[in-house]
């Protein structure tokens, strides 16, 4: 197999990463798809920036209790969830792993917990150290992970359910978001699970995951057919057994790296064996999505929108524009993608829900802040040309959009003006 | 006779005769806005307590399940002998005492969700409980009634399409026109493309984008028409207002959408809803009286709904959790005054605690389509209402 072109690597650079970063392109073109895959899969930097101090459990636990202090938890989870988005948000833009972080993005999505609901950022911050630990791992360790995890137990309210008032928030959003998917399961099957799942609380000082035998319900539960005094573990092993599970994270997949077109069910059913027979090795299922024909396919280039995230971050990481005087944190909240900010559980929907007329003009005019300036190169000393490469116009056009322009190119010349012009062409906002 | 004729000669006659001829409806009528029935369409997010909304303050269940919460029963602004308005909409009683104001009681459907979004998805699509749905329920009334713009969507942050959400309709979400006219200025129109779904989507957007920003340049560009009245701050009464600029700037769109958040009230109820349904009753007032200036507010129906109710029994917490059936309003210049359906049966709880509802909510909507825009219902065999 001959080494990636020069379209081949942008295409999975763009596609795995923020960005389509001029030198990754250039490193790509000289291995062939495999050794470029086996890359992308194998190095990664797992180091962190530092996090912010952000109150512990064990301090707001109290305050909780306590009605009247409700406000005071809200002002130290708003602070603090905001420094937390910026922390997240600014390692977004420099990280040399951006395939990382794009998986750790994509777990986030499937797991959501919002600062808004759980108003405990440190929570947050320890959830996010977990899904990137199992972001390329085990999905089935990774989901039993998430259901004894603090900020899930607070976000769906698991850590009040008792056997005597079993809460049916994370039961049913297991089965109907995080596995089999709506359809598949009764409402006594959900109601089942939940009874499974009573017992498992957060502990008050240490602010971890802790079982507590009185308030869990020991009787025998019917769940997907099954019988047996199931536990919550139990519950999970059952999920993944069940083949839509992997099918459903199969179909995930594809709109993550593929298209937001509806996906061919043969090919979802190929990855999710393969997803399965690996015993839910994520790894292996990347593997068999990035050496797909579908994800090479030239009819599938252009076919995703790019998330605020891909939009306004790979912008940054790509070309040599300043973000100074802009809110990075905040302005992915108004473009609908706030960090631990998920409008609701079932995350962020994606795809066509990117782009509405409200969020387009917000976007463009994003985009039209970040690439505005004095655009006469002679007056501005070469402006942002001369940090970039120096290609041809049909290379720079090549370089940054998947698809050929919708607009005319601009008549007046200069690198800069046509960068700022293919920024701005509505190509710009697919992948 | 040629219409134009008419009208010339309507406008002779009225010099002489007493009674002006030419109402305020010939007035919209000449400038070629042929649809003029208009929805306001008041989301309020979150589910909000029906049974804290219209109170049914001779119930003694009623107080007995909500010892903490429940409106005292002399603060209660009665409108019938059974049922009145929570005391912080004082400010829409005016319109009770007009007959201009309609309930709905024990809104709600079979096999009720106790899910926001899985609920409100099916308030948004009209299906039924277990059925999926994808397109808003507007896309199956407003096609057939109009062209052109079908409805604007305002909120601040993301502005959410809900039952205006399709293909088949022409529908923009914003913050205020302002914002819109301000940001459209810096981008382009564009051919759509059919090169892929994405692109598609992308370009098609962005070229609706100047349809709706051509209109609102020519009727809102330069010296719009103001509301003419005062709205209360926040986000609630800026987008009311926003709407009632564009109803009066002659803005086409048969259906406004406005959200007010805040009525997910499992702790603490009283401070939240109480402060809720004030940001609601007093927009509603001043947009009311913005309307009735204009000369719009017989053109014009108020509508509120929620993805559920809440519980009957208050919670620990001095809130309520997930319920089913509500109360929802409807106000307008043609609306028949008065209270709707049946309430409840405090005494008859499902094994969650929670009411059956009375009303399937898709009667209104097949009231809106039937009784409002002359349209066929989509809902024909849930009845309709006659509020309107």
């Amino acid at each position: 197999m001959g080494k990636l072109t020069f379209n081949e690597a942008r295409h999975l650079v763009e596609r795995t990463g923020i960005g389509a970063e001029w030198q990754t392109i250039q490193r790509f073109q000289n291995l062939n798809r495999q050794q470029a895959i086996e890359f992308l899969l194998k190095n990664r930097d797992m180091r962190l920036p530092r996090p912010p101090s952000m109150s512990p459990w064990s301090r707001t636990v109290s305050l909780r209790n306590n009605m009247r202090r409700k406000k005071m938890i809200m002002r130290i989870s708003r602070d603090e969830g905001k420094k937390l988005q910026t922390w997240w948000v600014k390692h977004l833009l420099v990280t040399r792993s951006p395939f990382l972080e794009r998986m750790t993005l994509f777990w986030h999505n499937h797991f959501p917990s919002s600062i808004a609901k759980t108003t405990q950022p440190s929570m947050l911050y320890q959830q996010n150290i977990t899904l990137r630990k199992h972001a390329f791992g085990n999905f089935g360790q990774m989901i039993h992970d998430i259901a004894r995890d603090p900020a899930m137990l607070l976000y769906l309210d698991g850590y009040v359910s008792t056997k005597e008032e079993p809460n049916e928030n994370f039961a049913r959003e297991l089965l109907e978001l995080f596995t089999i998917g709506i359809g598949h399961y009764s409402e006594n099957d959900m109601r089942e699970a939940a009874r499974a799942f009573t017992g498992w609380g957060i502990d008050d000082r240490s602010g971890t995951f802790v079982f507590r035998a009185n308030d869990h319900d020991n009787g025998v539960k019917t769940f997907l057919g099954k019988r047996g005094n199931f536990k919550g573990e139990d519950i999970i092993n059952i999920l993944l057994q069940h083949p839509r599970t992997a099918e459903r994270i199969a179909t995930k997949m594809w709109h993550e790296f593929v298209s937001i077109a509806r996906p061919d069910m043969r090919i979802i059913k190929q990855w999710a064996q393969a997803f399965r027979g690996s015993n839910y090795d994520i790894s292996t299922l990347i593997r068999a999505i990035l050496n797909s024909d579908v994800f090479w396919g030239r009819h599938n280039r252009g076919a995703l929108i790019k998330s605020p995230i891909q939009l306004t971050l790979g912008t940054l990481r790509t070309l040599p524009y300043s973000p100074a005087h802009i809110d990075l944190a905040h302005n992915l909240n108004i473009m609908g993608q706030g960090v631990f900010n998920h409008p609701s559980v079932k995350g962020w929907s994606g795809g066509k829900t990117w782009i509405s007329t409200q969020s387009l003009l917000r976007r463009n005019s994003m985009m039209n802040n970040l690439t505005a300036g004095n655009l006469n190169e002679r007056k501005n000393r070469g402006g942002i040309a001369k940090k970039m490469p120096d290609v041809s116009p049909e290379l720079l056009r090549q370089w940054l959009l998947a698809i050929p322009p919708l607009q005319a190119p601009p008549t007046t010349s200069g690198k800069q003006r046509l960068t700022r012009a293919f920024v701005l062409d509505p190509a710009y906002q697919v992948l | 006779m040629h219409r134009r004729d008419f009208l010339k000669y309507a406008g002779l006659i009225s010099a002489s005769a007493t009674v002006p001829l030419l109402t305020p409806e010939m007035v919209f009528a000449t400038n070629g806005a042929r649809q003029n029935k208009i929805v306001v369409l008041v989301e309020l997010k979150g589910g909000n307590d029906g049974f804290n909304t219209l109170v049914p303050f001779t119930d003694e269940l009623y107080y007995k399940y909500r010892p903490r919460i429940a409106i005292k029963q002399r603060q209660v602004l009665g409108l019938n002998k059974d049922v009145g308005l929570h005391p912080r909409m004082k400010a829409l009683m005016p319109l009770w005492n007009a007959g201009q104001m309609a309930w709905i009681q024990g809104v709600g459907y079979h096999n009720p969700v106790l899910s926001h979004f899985r609920s409100m998805d099916i308030w948004d699509s009209a299906s039924n409980s277990n059925q999926v749905i994808e397109a808003g329920w507007l896309s199956r009334v407003l096609p057939k009634y109009k062209k052109g713009l079908h409805g604007v969507a305002l909120n601040k942050g993301q502005a959410q399409l809900g039952p205006l959400a399709s293909s088949n309709l022409n529908a923009v979400t914003m913050q205020t026109p302002k914002t819109f006219l301000s940001q459209i200025k810096r981008i382009s129109d564009v051919q759509p493309s059919r090169l892929n779904p994405a692109i598609a989507h992308v370009s098609e957007i962005q070229h609706q984008l100047f349809s709706t920003g051509d209109q609102l340049a020519q009727k809102m560009g330069r010296n719009p028409k103001h509301s003419g009245v005062s709205f209360s701050k926040g986000v609630f009464g800026h987008s009311l207002e926003s709407v009632a600029e564009m109803i009066i700037n002659g803005i086409d769109a048969p259906v406004y959408k406005v959200t007010q958040d805040g009525f997910d009230t499992h702790a603490g109820q009283r401070g939240g809803q109480d402060n809720g349904l004030y940001q609601v009753a007093n927009g509603l007032a001043s947009f009311q009286k913005s309307m009735q200036r204009a000369g719009m507010w017989d053109h014009v129906l108020v509508v509120t709904y929620s993805e559920f109710g809440r519980r009957a029994k208050e919670n620990r917490g001095g809130g309520t959790d997930h319920g089913t059936a509500s109360s929802h309003m409807i106000l307008g210049g043609k609306v028949r005054g008065g209270i709707y359906g049946e309430h409840p049966d405090f005494s008859r709880l499902d094994a969650n605690g929670n009411v059956t509802f009375t009303t399937d909510f898709r009667a209104i909507y097949a009231t809106l389509a039937q009784r409002w825009w002359h349209q066929p219902s989509p809902w024909g065999n849930l009845g309709h209402l006659p509020f309107v």
